[in-house]
């Protein structure tokens, strides 16, 4: 299947969002895209770039704060009517039946009394559903929930189905037959189904289902990399032309979330990642059982059992305290983490602590307290690292930092008062030189 | 639209011949209409200066049954206010920043104080007939039902998941049926349960509001609130115990027919999916409820309104055409208000003028009652102010010392809180104030007079929120800490210092700002009282206004209101609004 004519682009559009706390967060910046017929796009990143909120601006639930979204060459006004979207978390009604679920999107397309009745159970009948068309979504198990999810947007026969990390919430088996599924009811010219938008995590996800991948990268959200997959459907999952995509785009991650380290300003603040303490240990503890202590960042993910987006942030955490490299894609430890897991507990509490006071934006913070005579509003420190770091939600820095200054038994933090200090400030004189 | 259905039927939809249940049904429909019947023609009486109260015990099912009738119009009013007021502020940002401060200090005024304008306001409006009185009544039933519901409705819309509204947008849906079929769904559970608390407290004043004096002039409406009033000047013991009894059967009545069929019903609607309620308490069942669902009627009755509206369909087919297109004639204006940006600000900018003007006016008006206020008025309003302040703070401790051991006994064996919450919540459905002039004479009896008695008038009317409060939260204790407190062998003292003290005081937080505000405003009641015959009052903030309002003194009344407004609203927003935050962030139990 060849792409045919243009049917939904992206020009320039930038959004922001407003926080609770008032903080705005550039979730888009000037983004470029556009999805032709018969093609399957899928859209991976990390967490935080902005390709779900992309899915939303194309689906029309949401208009962009600058740029445009275009339908055949129009601008798009109100919901994307052409089009149907599958959920992560399902969002079916508890107190519709299936049956019901399924119609939702029908009535406002005029489909009414016997006709709507068929489209119902052709949609039921497609995600084999039947059967259970008076059934309660609490009685289903969740790849059940899913299918009905995919039936109701199947329903009203759409040009467009957006997905939005449609089998996240699955368990791995579900997941994989479902994925199948939907490439079979892409492939069946019956369902009238001939463009899919996919938003992923999964990169083996990427490359079974889609023809083109769009790689985003965060902070704020733009399109890194566009990648085109050429291998024939049905794709076989494990055949070396698929490891080798796989290895591909897991490539372009891994240089999208870890990015080499710029030689230049090395006093530049740079947000430390949202990993806790036991996450870096558990790495390089990992990393010790291997040969030569180093491995891909997929493979990691793979042996630790944890996401691939969340593997990458504990590296980068590992990295800004010294304990790994990431030469390309592999994850090295150093001479730095080797010591440090040879270390007893207080022992590796000192080096932490020596390593993070060297930490530019850990630096900052016991400056700022230092000067403040050793104990500051976290009010303060919050507005502080909001203009430092606007595209990224400062409370849970905040967080990461209070974590790892707690660990290193350099900072306190006082929840009920919502004070951040600098321990042993409260006994005495800070003897904590400014970083 | 597709109204909210019952759960589907146990037997399959045959139609057959009418049964038991059927009969009962259509039994009550009738009293339901002849009921409804008396009372617009009551409506329609002409105004009696005294209305004549019947005492005999045969007239009792009639008052108990206008009574009721007020409270259900009220309530239904209340659900009609609380969704508006609810989506409107959960829809605009700037309904949002103005309304939700105005339903917080709407809730904690003692709204009794606006009686007497209300009344001779729509008295005035209804010279003739019994109608302004009613409305009045309802009116104020009204003010003590719909503030939960309308922040319960606004809650539930604020924490819908995003996704299912985008479900809904991407199915085209236009608002109304988004509002039909998800928004109110969605907030049914805390609708009903809040909608039983709004009943409960819109019996509280039902005594004042059926038998009311203003000045020289005495207002009464049929009821049984009016009825026991009555009782109590003629010191008519029977009479007395039928009235409190004919009471205690509506409230029983109301939550067996009423409530635990919703709360039963509405459990179809809840969000989260995972099975049961909290605490792991056994799934509520309800005989009504199952009573219908054997019901063959309901279900026809459902086939002949399917027909009726398919009928009234095909009636209206003629009119489609013109009306589609009058429709985008008559939406351009509201349409190019809401679109254009210019009209969106002169409009809001007019709202708020408005708003602005509306409330100077308010303030202008209560000046000028006020300014009649010479210094000493101003020392009596402050020294009873005081008194009446140190009579709610006892009344709150002396409730505290009591519900929350009692609250964390029954809230840590689900076996007791499963057997107790039912007859708890009947007995604190009962309007105190109703009790209030029996309490009174039993402690004068011991000596006590009404300066101390009047806390334990106060207790009367503020413990329930504790108590209720605390054991729900000591109920909702993970059972993993229970077992935990078991298997490191705490002694109970340390049990209760260490686990359930904690976990229940933000609730007890919680019970506390509603108790005092009930005590606040019980205090209208508790601190000037009848009884025996006699009438018994003793210094305060609350005795001065039922004095000033039996004295028709307008502009003590106006002071005395505004005062006690100030201080609610003041120590619920500097004292509890912290003491709440602090708890929550100190002893709560999301991690």
């Amino acid at each position: 299947m060849t792409p045919g004519p243009l049917l939904l682009e992206a020009r320039h559009v930038t959004q922001r969002f407003r926080l609770p706390n008032g903080q705005v967060i550039e979730a888009l910046r000037d983004v470029s895209l556009s999805v032709c017929e018969q093609e399957v796009v899928a859209l991976v990143g990390p967490s935080g770039c902005g390709k779900s909120t992309l899915l939303r601006l194309f689906a029309g639930l949401a208009r962009p704060a600058d740029g445009s979204v275009l339908y055949r060459g129009r601008p798009l006004k109100g919901v994307l009517g052409a089009g149907a979207m599958v959920f992560q978390s399902f969002a079916l009604l508890p107190w519709f039946t299936v049956a019901e679920n399924v119609a939702m999107g029908l009535e406002a397309r005029g489909v009414n009394g016997a006709a709507r009745r068929d489209a119902v159970a052709r949609a039921i009948n497609l995600v084999g559903l039947d059967g259970f068309e008076q059934a309660y979504p609490k009685e289903l198990s969740g790849g059940m929930k899913q299918r009905v999810g995919f039936a109701r947007a199947l329903a009203v026969a759409p040009e467009i189905l957006l997905m939005d990390e449609p089998f996240g919430a699955l368990d791995p088996l579900t997941a994989e037959n479902l994925r199948s599924q939907v490439v079979d009811l892409w492939r069946d010219a019956s369902t009238g189904v001939n463009t899919l938008v996919v938003v992923t995590h999964s990169v083996e996800e990427a490359v079974f289902l889609a023809g083109r991948i769009v790689v985003f990268g965060s902070h704020p959200g733009h399109v890194r990399e566009e990648l085109v997959n050429p291998l024939p459907y049905p794709r076989q999952e494990r055949s070396p032309e698929f490891d080798g995509m796989v290895d591909r785009l897991h490539a372009i991650l891994t240089a999208t979330l870890l990015p080499e380290p710029a030689p230049a300003a090395p006093q530049r603040l740079i947000p430390f990642p949202r990993v806790h303490v036991s996450e870096a240990t558990g790495l390089l503890d990992h990393l010790l059982s291997r040969p030569d202590g180093k491995g891909h960042v997929f493979e990691l993910a793979e042996d630790l059992g944890v996401d691939y987006d969340r593997m990458s942030a504990v590296v980068r955490g590992a990295e800004q305290l010294g304990w790994v490299t990431t030469p390309g894609e592999v994850v090295q430890l150093t001479l730095v983490g080797r010591e440090v897991m040879a270390m007893d507990d207080s022992a590796r509490k000192d080096a932490t602590r020596a390593r993070l006071k060297k930490h530019p934006l850990f630096g900052r913070v016991i400056a700022m307290l230092v000067e403040s005579e050793g104990s500051m509003e976290d009010e303060e420190v919050l507005a502080d690292l909001t203009i430092y770091f606007p595209f990224i939600p400062a409370d849970s820095l905040f967080q990461t930092i209070v974590e790892w200054g707690r660990y290193a038994e350099l900072l306190d933090h006082d929840a009920t008062a919502g004070r951040l200090m600098l321990t042993g400030a409260v006994e005495g004189a800070p003897d904590v030189p400014a970083g | 639209m597709k109204p909210l259905r019952l759960p589907p039927a146990l037997t399959p939809p045959a139609i057959r011949r009418l049964g038991l249940a059927d009969v009962a049904i259509l039994c009550l429909l009738g009293g339901a209409i002849a009921a409804v019947i008396a009372f617009a023609r009551e409506f329609e009486a002409p105004l009696r200066q005294v209305v004549q109260i019947d005492l005999r015990p045969s007239a009792l099912p009639k008052y108990t049954l206008y009574s009721l009738a007020r409270g259900v119009i009220a309530l239904a009013i209340s659900y009609v206010f609380a969704l508006g007021f609810g989506w409107a502020a959960a829809k605009s940002r700037a309904a949002e920043r103005l309304l939700l401060p105005m339903l917080d200090i709407l809730q904690s005024i003692p709204v009794l104080g606006f009686l007497p304008g209300l009344v001779l306001g729509l008295m005035s409006l209804f010279p003739t007939r019994n109608v302004g009185l009613e409305l009045a009544a309802i009116l104020m039933i009204f003010t003590a039902q719909a503030w939960n519901l309308a922040l319960s409705f606004y809650n539930s819309l604020k924490s819908l998941p995003d996704p299912l509204r985008d479900a809904c947008k991407v199915a085209g849906w236009r608002a109304s049926r988004t509002f039909w079929q998800l928004e109110v769904p969605a907030a049914a559970q805390g609708l009903v349960w809040n909608g039983m608390l709004s009943m409960a407290g819109g019996w509280f004043f039902l005594m004042v509001n059926e038998a009311f004096r203003l000045g020289d002039r005495d207002f009464r409406l049929p009821g049984v609130g009016s009825y026991m009033s009555v009782a109590l000047d003629q010191g008519n013991g029977p009479a007395m115990a039928l009235a409190i009894l004919a009471m205690v059967a509506m409230i029983v009545c109301v939550d067996q027919l009423l409530w635990r069929p919703l709360v039963v019903w509405v459990e179809k609607f809840r969000l989260d999916e995972t099975a049961g309620g909290g605490g792991g308490e056994a799934p509520a069942s309800s005989w009504v409820l199952e009573f219908l669902r054997h019901a063959r009627l309901p279900r026809r009755a459902a086939v002949l309104r399917r027909q009726a509206y398919r009928t009234a369909l095909r009636a209206a087919r003629p009119l489609e055409r013109p009306l589609a297109i009058a429709r985008p004639v008559i939406m351009r204006g509201p349409r190019f208000a809401l679109a254009h940006p210019v009209a969106r600000w002169v409009g809001g900018s007019l709202l708020v003028a408005g708003v602005a003007l509306a409330a100077a006016a308010g303030a202008w008006h209560i000046w000028l009652l006020v300014r009649q206020l010479g210094a000493r008025d101003w020392g009596t309003l402050i020294g009873s102010a005081a008194l009446t302040f140190a009579r709610v703070m006892g009344a709150v401790i002396v409730s505290t010392a009591w519900a929350l051991p009692a609250g964390i006994v029954i809230g840590r064996s689900p076996l007791l809180a499963r057997l107790l919450q039912p007859i708890i919540q009947v007995v604190a459905s009962f309007p105190a104030p109703m009790l209030f002039p029996l309490v009174v004479l039993l402690f004068e009896r011991a000596g006590v007079g009404l300066g101390l008695g009047a806390v334990a008038l106060m207790v009367l009317a503020g413990q329930w929120y504790i108590l209720f409060n605390v054991i729900s939260a000591v109920a909702a204790i993970p059972q993993q800490l229970k077992d935990a407190a078991t298997a490191f062998q705490l002694p109970w003292r340390a049990r209760w210092r260490s686990l359930y003290l904690p976990a229940a005081f933000p609730a007890l937080v919680t019970g506390w700002i509603t108790a005092a505000g009930g005590a606040w405003n019980g205090s209208i009641v508790a601190e000037y009282l009848e009884a025996g015959g006699r009438l018994r009052t003793t210094a305060g903030l609350g005795s001065l206004i039922s004095d000033a309002t039996a004295h028709a003194n307008f502009p003590l009344l106006a002071g005395g209101i505004a005062l006690m407004s100030l201080i609610v609203v003041g120590w619920n927003r500097f004292v509890w609004r912290a003491l709440a935050t602090r708890a929550q962030i100190r002893f709560g139990l999301a991690q």
